[in-house]
């Protein structure tokens, strides 16, 4: 694990991710863990510019070109604190809660564009995102049952 | 497999539906026309040949208490059912049937909802099993919206939503009771057939006593919400989120918690009237 460092140059995951553009957010769906992501504006263009060749100050620099908005260092940070909580940077990068308190209560202060988000679910499997029968009502396989299991007759 | 493949079959059958091909054979002559209304809708007959699952069906003999009097019913090698009840063997069969085509099917994605048409749009009421969206399709169409689905909106390429017309199964003695099934017509509505552009997407749950205010959602918000729901999500993510994509970048997402489904059903005629 990296502490927040001046020589930290982030690197997106790319391995096993399948993404989708939809206007300015982005979605990404984790092929092995199953986890499907949504980043908003900021959170993307950060994570575009995790080439691992880039610093937080040029990070920073890049992307406020990109946006057309100052996106300071702390903005990248938090967008960084965030991707790799949800999988997407192949190295942990954290900062402890004290520094990202204060980080966004900077952030919340006359920022021009949207903090950075990443918005995340686990994607169900098949049986789960089917009708189902609760506990209590007649079965014969497991899969008809929201709990997943069927005593032989009965959902449990 | 073996040992079913040796069994001898009065009727063997192969249908497809949605892309997937389906062989069914039974030991019973006459039972396989039992089983057509329990297939998905827009089942086509199909010529025989390689199949994408294969279900067996052992109908028991009546009366009596020996093995043979269970109904056993097998897809490809895996038993499904094993009991006394035929009618109990079938409802397993229908209930892996369908999600077995939801989760195949090459050319469509499924997601759990419900799904009516309203002046040429279709809106889309995702949602676990007991979050009310059987309730809520019921009182649309009760209002006058075309019936197209209780259980899943069938999305092209395209991100048109295609009819899973089966009768609406609806708890009517609270969430624990079995549903009854009704078909449209006895709610007084009725079925669509043409594929719609989604024009809303709903995401509520019922809780007692709230009151609907709801929320848009961004594009993506909607996405999850939908994947959220969505049959295939882990098999075929990459046509999963195109698909989405078509139905979120112009659609409103709108999510809340909702009391009485009058209030959401007049929110949605005022807002997708004329």
């Amino acid at each position: 694990m990296k502490n927040r460092h001046e020589t930290t140059k982030p690197v997106a995951k790319t391995e096993g991710l399948v993404t989708q553009e939809l206007a300015d957010e982005l979605l990404v769906y984790d092929e092995r863990k199953h986890k499907a992501h949504c980043l908003n504006e900021t959170a993307w263009k950060i994570w575009e510019e995790c080439t691992g060749e880039q610093s937080v100050a040029e990070i920073s620099q890049r992307t406020s070109k990109k946006l057309k908005a100052s996106v300071d260092e702390t903005m990248v940070w938090v967008a960084l604190d965030e991707l790799s909580k949800n999988g997407l940077l192949q190295e942990r990068v954290t900062v402890d809660a004290l520094s990202r308190r204060a980080m966004m209560r900077r952030l919340g202060i006359g920022a021009a564009i949207a903090i950075p988000v990443v918005t995340s679910i686990i994607a169900p499997k098949a049986i789960t995102a089917a009708t189902c029968r609760p506990s209590g009502q007649s079965c014969t396989t497991g899969a008809q049952c929201c709990s997943g299991i069927c005593s032989g007759t009965t959902c449990l | 497999m073996n040992k079913i493949d040796r069994l001898v079959w009065a009727e063997d059958i192969t249908v497809i539906s949605y892309g997937v091909r389906i062989g069914i054979r039974v030991n019973r002559a006459g039972l396989s026309e039992q089983l057509l209304p329990l297939l998905p809708p827009d089942w086509k007959p199909a010529a025989g040949g390689a199949v994408d699952r294969r279900y067996s069906i052992i109908a028991g003999r009546e009366g009596g208490a020996n093995a043979r009097c269970y109904s056993l019913i097998y897809a490809d090698s895996k038993q499904i059912a094993r009991t006394s009840e035929l009618v109990q063997a079938l409802d397993a069969f229908e209930s892996d049937l369908q999600l077995y085509v939801a989760e195949m099917s090459p050319r469509r994605v499924f997601v759990h909802a419900g799904v009516v048409g309203l002046n040429g749009k279709a809106i889309l009421i995702p949602g676990r099993s007991f979050s009310g969206k059987t309730t809520l399709t019921a009182e649309l169409v009760k209002a006058g919206a075309i019936y197209y689905s209780d259980e899943y909106a069938v999305l092209d390429k395209q991100g048109r939503v295609h009819h899973y017309a089966r009768p609406l199964a609806i708890r009517e003695n609270g969430q624990l009771a079995k549903p009854t099934k009704y078909q449209v017509e006895a709610l007084g509505g009725r079925r669509g057939m043409k594929p719609l552009p989604v024009g809303l997407v709903i995401v509520s749950h019922y809780q007692q006593g709230a009151q609907w205010r709801p929320r848009r959602l961004s594009p993506g918000q909607g996405a999850l919400a939908l994947l959220a729901n969505t049959v295939s999500a882990r098999r075929e993510p990459e046509t999963m989120l195109a698909t989405l994509q078509k139905v979120v970048l112009n659609t409103p997402v709108l999510k809340g918690k909702r009391g009485d489904a009058g209030q959401v059903v007049d929110f949605i005629l005022n807002r997708l009237s004329g």
